[in-house]
């Protein structure tokens, strides 16, 4: 390699990384301004993690970020800069609406957690224009661990401490105390397992195209058995990643049992980034063995649309539906997915499709990261409401469930509309952003040919329906009275949480107004 | 194909024997102790009297110290080869290599910072 | 060093396939979290042969460089996971899986 000769050649094109440098640069910051500040309360760092992540994004529009970076394991095209949005925007919002849960679970750790939040955005920013199976796995990763300990926030918290069964000895108190060592250790564990099957198959991957480089490994792969095994694998791996059914069984629980601003985080951000990772791989090295991978794909999908809307009906608590409801919307995606794998030179030329799918992935993805936030983030407004500083967590246990939204139109009208607005685009009720990503999806895929697929994703989305609606049913038409007979109290809105869920419900009933020009830059970005 | 092989057979066999010698040798060598001996059921520390149970509870620190310890001792195997090929890499590596301790000192003050490696 | 042809190459792929499954059957078994992480570690270590025998069977460093890379990402990983099972313990009082049984599910 040339680069060898002096060395510096290596960073030829280097400034496409710059937002990825920046959040680099800002997570080792706010580390070390967190080693450097006295012990206390470090909000600031929240405020300065928020100020990082808003430059971050305005870069991503501001600097050309298009080319190819570190000898070709990189590259900067529409698709890598729009995820970038993505990944930064779920982060921005990830740390403006779990400000006060952040300092209320452990306000003299928060600088960590701000630091391992910025850690996982750029796994994933790096993630989007990986080029190479050694950064992809890398980049990967480093999205992934920070995950893990996030989940895991507050598992030991300031809870007080009630006696043990042997004299002299206390005990943590109850439920509430554990439950988030409980998320964390299922994501974490069923993570790590996802992991290895991925690299495993990708390590058959690189054995059989003698390459880590994508552009090689397009042209050297040629299929048979063991390859079949290894993009088995990949898709398994990855499916477990972004909770596609049946590989979701995590979704749930650690949905329910982690904190929920870090949920509206966890249920955005690394899905898309799995998406991305998929569609590098599935798309680019992988895309001869399209045969074999849109199979997988379309039983994925359905078992997601199934699982994920029924399931999601019997649900109480609201995390715990939400969770279902993102594996039917992991349906969705994956359907663009499809979309986008199926179309064909040959069907382009012949039929005159539009290749669309990547464009709908893109689209879609940008869609789901808007609503979910807003809903968990509603959530975590009716949630925090019942919390009184200095009352001992456990006693605000099962907080989330549906009966807490009673009456939420007269306790809080503004927020009971955003709910109901970010319920109604994740079922995909028109003039939501929601709405249009998922016809645009079904389009893209009646263009592709899957009709059935679509047919049956639209009933099931009419099924879903349902428990979306269940929500708005117990905000508008129940009295605001709670299990025990007591009325609720009003739900007063602040700071981050506030500015959170009012940009988001903004963003979702604006672009679901006017989808058009979100929609064309999804195009571009897919490079049609 | 037998030829390759055949070191890999060659330790495997005497490995397997040397396990089976010791055995025997100290099944035929060993002091015939009456059962009820008490100190026949003792933890064995080399010959001396043991010094309390085995089954003792190590200090949480261990564990952190333990976590502390492996994540820096990976990061060593990136340093080796860099250390190997150094000539060849040129400056680049050199700024590249600072760049990649900088990074683990920043992790290394923060668990100095949090007491991690602290004893008491 | 014995070269590695298709031959051999077929031998340490079925190795490590062997190992893989052995790791996750210890995965799917085990109820001590402990026992799991010993698993994943075996998966991991069955990823790390496949890579360095493809490497050497391809030759050049690319297989070996990504080792490196495996490893450390599965210490990092390993990391993670035993400082989330101290935490199990210590709220627990448990290692087991079972004792992490209070999410429905």
């Amino acid at each position: 390699m040339s680069a060898v000769a002096n060395g510096f050649a290596a960073l030829d094109g280097i400034e496409i990384l710059a937002v990825d440098g920046l959040l680099a640069v800002s997570a080792l910051g706010l580390l070390l301004v967190d080693v450097a500040m006295p012990a206390g309360n470090k909000r600031v760092i929240g405020y300065g993690a928020l100020l990082l992540l808003g430059l971050a994004f305005a870069a991503t529009f501001t600097l050309d970020l298009t080319g190819t970076a570190l000898s070709g394991a990189y590259v900067g095209d529409g698709f890598a800069i729009w995820c970038k949005r993505i990944f930064i925007g779920a982060g921005f919002f990830g740390v403006l609406g779990g400000l006060d849960s952040t300092a209320r679970i452990g306000p003299r750790r928060q600088g960590e957690y701000y630091q391992l939040l910025l850690m996982s955005v750029l796994g994933m920013t790096l993630l989007a224009g990986a080029r190479d199976l050694i950064l992809l796995m890398v980049s990967f990763e480093l999205m992934s661990l920070p995950l893990y300990a996030m989940a895991a926030w507050g598992g030991i918290g300031n809870y007080p401490e009630q006696k043990g069964p042997i004299p002299g000895m206390t005990m943590p108190s109850k439920r509430r105390w554990h439950r988030p060592a409980e998320a964390g250790l299922k994501l974490y564990l069923v993570g790590a397992v996802s992991t290895v099957v991925a690299l495993y198959g990708i390590s058959l991957v690189f054995g059989l195209g003698g390459s880590t480089r994508f552009a090689v490994l397009a042209t050297t792969l040629t299929g048979g058995p063991l390859l079949t095994l290894a993009v088995a694998m990949i898709v398994a791996g990855f499916a477990f990643k972004i909770g596609a059914a049946p590989f979701h069984m995590w979704v749930p629980d650690t949905y329910e049992g982690a904190s929920t601003p870090f949920v509206a985080f966890l249920s955005v951000a690394p899905k898309a980034a799995g998406f991305a990772a998929l569609v590098q791989l599935l798309l680019g090295p992988l895309a001869g063995m399209a045969a074999t991978w849109t199979t997988l794909v379309v039983v994925l999908i359905v078992v997601s649309l199934l699982v994920g809307n029924l399931m999601a009906v019997p649900q109480q608590n609201i995390k715990r539906m939400l969770g279902f409801s993102g594996v039917a919307q992991m349906g969705f995606g994956l359907m663009a997915l499809l979309a986008a794998g199926s179309v064909t030179a040959h069907d382009v030329a012949s039929r005159g499709v539009r290749p669309e799918g990547l464009a709908t992935l893109l689209f879609f993805l940008a869609a789901y990261m808007v609503a979910n936030m807003g809903a968990f983030f509603t959530v975590e407004a009716v949630a925090a409401a019942g919390y009184t500083p200095g009352k001992p967590a456990d006693e605000r246990d099962d907080d989330d469930t549906l009966p807490t939204f009673a009456g939420l139109h007269s306790r809080s009208p503004a927020l009971a509309l955003a709910g109901l607005l970010f319920v109604l685009s994740l079922g995909g009720i028109p003039f939501a952003v929601g709405f249009w990503a998922k016809v645009w999806v079904l389009l893209s895929l009646w263009a592709a040919g899957f009709g059935w697929l679509v047919v049956m994703a639209a009933a099931l989305s009419a099924a879903g329906l349902f428990y979306y609606l269940q929500v708005a049913r117990s905000m508008y038409m129940k009295a605001p009275v709670g299990a025990d007979g007591t009325t609720l109290p009003a739900v007063k809105v602040g700071g981050g949480l506030l500015l959170a869920i009012v940009l988001l419900a903004l963003l979702t009933m604006g672009v679901g107004l006017f989808p058009g020009p979100v929609m064309e830059a999804a195009r571009i970005a897919a490079g049609l | 194909m037998t030829q390759q092989w055949l070191p890999a057979f060659a330790y495997l066999a005497i490995a397997a024997s040397a396990s089976a010698i010791m055995i025997i040798a100290g099944l035929i060598l060993r002091v015939k102790a009456k059962v009820d001996e008490p100190s026949k059921y003792d933890t064995y520390e080399c010959g001396e009297e043991p010094d309390g149970n085995t089954w003792i509870r190590f200090h949480p620190r261990y564990y952190v110290v333990a976590l502390v310890f492996v994540l820096f001792d990976a990061e060593a195997a990136f340093v080796l080869p860099w250390a190997l090929n150094l000539r060849e890499l040129g400056q680049f590596a050199i700024l590249e290599m600072f760049l990649f301790l900088a990074v683990l000192m920043v992790g290394w003050l923060y668990a100095v910072r949090k007491g991690a490696i602290q004893w008491q | 060093m014995i070269p590695v042809n298709g031959e051999v190459l077929q031998l340490l792929l079925i190795l490590g396939a062997g190992l893989f499954a052995l790791g996750l059957y210890g995965v799917l078994t085990r109820k001590n979290t402990i026992g799991l992480l010993i698993g994943l570690e075996l998966m991991a270590n069955a990823v790390n042969l496949n890579l360095v025998a493809f490497g050497r069977y391809h030759g050049g460093t690319d297989g070996q460089v990504f080792t490196l890379f495996t490893i450390a990402l599965t210490v990092a990983e390993v990391a993670v996971g035993l400082a989330l099972v101290i935490l199990l313990h210590r709220s627990r009082r448990s290692t087991d899986l079972d004792a992490a049984a209070d999410l429905h599910g």
